[in-house]
């Protein structure tokens, strides 16, 4: 009988933590991968989508971007796959190739949304009777408001549960640097919050 | 908001702050299956261009050869070669000048790069007839030989961001020349919505201006 690749492999947030051997099926699995194993590509995505997905959910917001996003994340490792180094746990390099294609989308976006707040900026006027927003709007607001980089580290620590250690290893940056950037987002949305009544 | 209140905030966003619905697995898999394993120019093996373009690969193994035979010792009889830990010993041993190789990288990767450029812009927004499709694709596909290349010589592993680049324009020579086959016509959208997502066209236009710019 032969026993499912699926058992061997860990839920995708535990890869890090996972025994020696469970890593040695995770490199078996991805050789199986670059060698054109369907079953084995469905398996490493049914490990990591998951989680792939609610990170682009979170940052973007919106359900069909997320899934263009989790889409485009796997689409772009499997094609590169055989440049896997196994440096750092799979589980990095995926969500640094999330953390990447999020970013350059919204990056994309802002950059049209200033363009057309250029172009209607005459002409427009501010609702005076607009209703007080509640707190998730606020939140919502405040979060969106934030940089980048404070954005997606709150977003990923505060709220989908990275460590330090993981969001320093996905993004690039020491793990002080993410400590401070969590310190000021939330300094910041603290600020941002201060004035609202319940 | 008092300090306890806003800590109750925190807390709660994991709850409050874009809550993702279950993830539709099924539905993004289909089009990742479709898009990497049916896929006619193989995405999976990146490296594997010999298959599909002997000539190429024998043209690109003659180039690289005469290159190195350029930077051995002349005069040196392989039986009169010092074994590998003699020359790891050696300390002495002249270093060959890697100044002309540097050049020429950098005017194929220039050249290349302005190839890319002119593809991408050329690119038509909608193709009816079919045929600038199979034009667009065989150009992709010669592209992509040397992308690969490209990406894997170590002057593109020293270089982060002309890598990245690299890796991206990749990935769009491998949407245009799938082109050519009837159930991927109309994706002409999504390569130019890659294109316009990855800013792939500025970063090309400032990578050629880069290497213009260290010549």
């Amino acid at each position: 009988m032969t026993i499912p690749v699926s058992n061997f492999i860990a839920n995708g947030r535990d890869l890090d933590q996972r025994q020696p051997n469970h890593r040695v099926n995770e490199t078996q699995l991805i050789a199986r991968v670059i060698a054109g194993d369907r079953l084995a590509g469905r398996t490493l995505y049914d490990t990591h989508a998951p989680r792939v997905y609610s990170l682009a959910y979170r940052l973007s917001g919106d359900a069909e971007k997320a899934r263009e996003f989790t889409q485009d994340t796997f689409i772009r490792a499997f094609s590169r796959l055989s440049q896997f180094r196994g440096d750092a746990a799979f589980s990095t390099w995926l969500h640094r190739i999330v953390v990447t294609v999020v970013s350059n989308a919204r990056r994309s976006e802002l950059r049209m949304a200033r363009e057309v707040e250029l172009d209607e900026a005459d002409g427009i006027e501010v609702s005076a009777t607009e209703a007080e927003p509640d707190l998730k709007e606020c939140i919502s607001r405040a979060v969106d408001n934030l940089s980048d980089a404070y954005r997606m580290t709150l977003i990923m620590h505060d709220i989908e549960g990275y460590t330090h250690a993981e969001i320093a290893g996905i993004l690039g940056v020491p793990e002080g640097t993410c400590k401070s950037r969590l310190s000021a987002a939330r300094a910041q949305l603290r600020q941002e919050l201060a004035a609202f009544k319940e | 908001m008092d300090e306890n209140r806003f800590n109750d905030v925190i807390r709660e966003l994991p709850r409050s702050f874009n809550e993702p619905p279950p993830p539709p697995l099924d539905e993004m898999w289909t089009v990742i299956e479709e898009a990497h394993f049916d896929a006619p120019v193989s995405i999976s093996k990146p490296r594997g261009f010999a298959s599909r373009a002997p000539w190429l690969a024998a043209a690109a193994a003659l180039v690289l050869g005469i290159g190195l035979g350029r930077y051995l010792p002349r005069g040196a009889n392989p039986s009169e070669l010092p074994a590998p830990s003699a020359i790891a010993a050696n300390s002495t041993t002249p270093t060959p000048d890697t100044s002309a190789v540097a050049a020429a990288y950098r005017d194929q990767t220039n050249r290349y790069l302005g190839q890319a450029a002119a593809l991408l812009i050329s690119l038509p927004a909608r193709d009816a007839s079919g045929k600038t499709d199979a034009t667009f694709a065989t150009k992709a596909t010669d592209l992509l030989v040397t992308t690969r290349l490209l990406i894997d010589s170590p002057a593109a592993a020293q270089d982060p961001k002309l890598h990245s680049l690299l890796e991206d324009l990749e990935l769009v020579l491998v949407q245009i020349a799938r082109l050519h086959t009837e159930k991927n016509k109309g994706d002409l959208d999504l390569i130019h919505q890659a294109v316009e997502q990855g800013d792939v066209l500025s970063r090309l236009n400032s990578a050629v201006a880069t290497t213009q710019s260290s010549e």
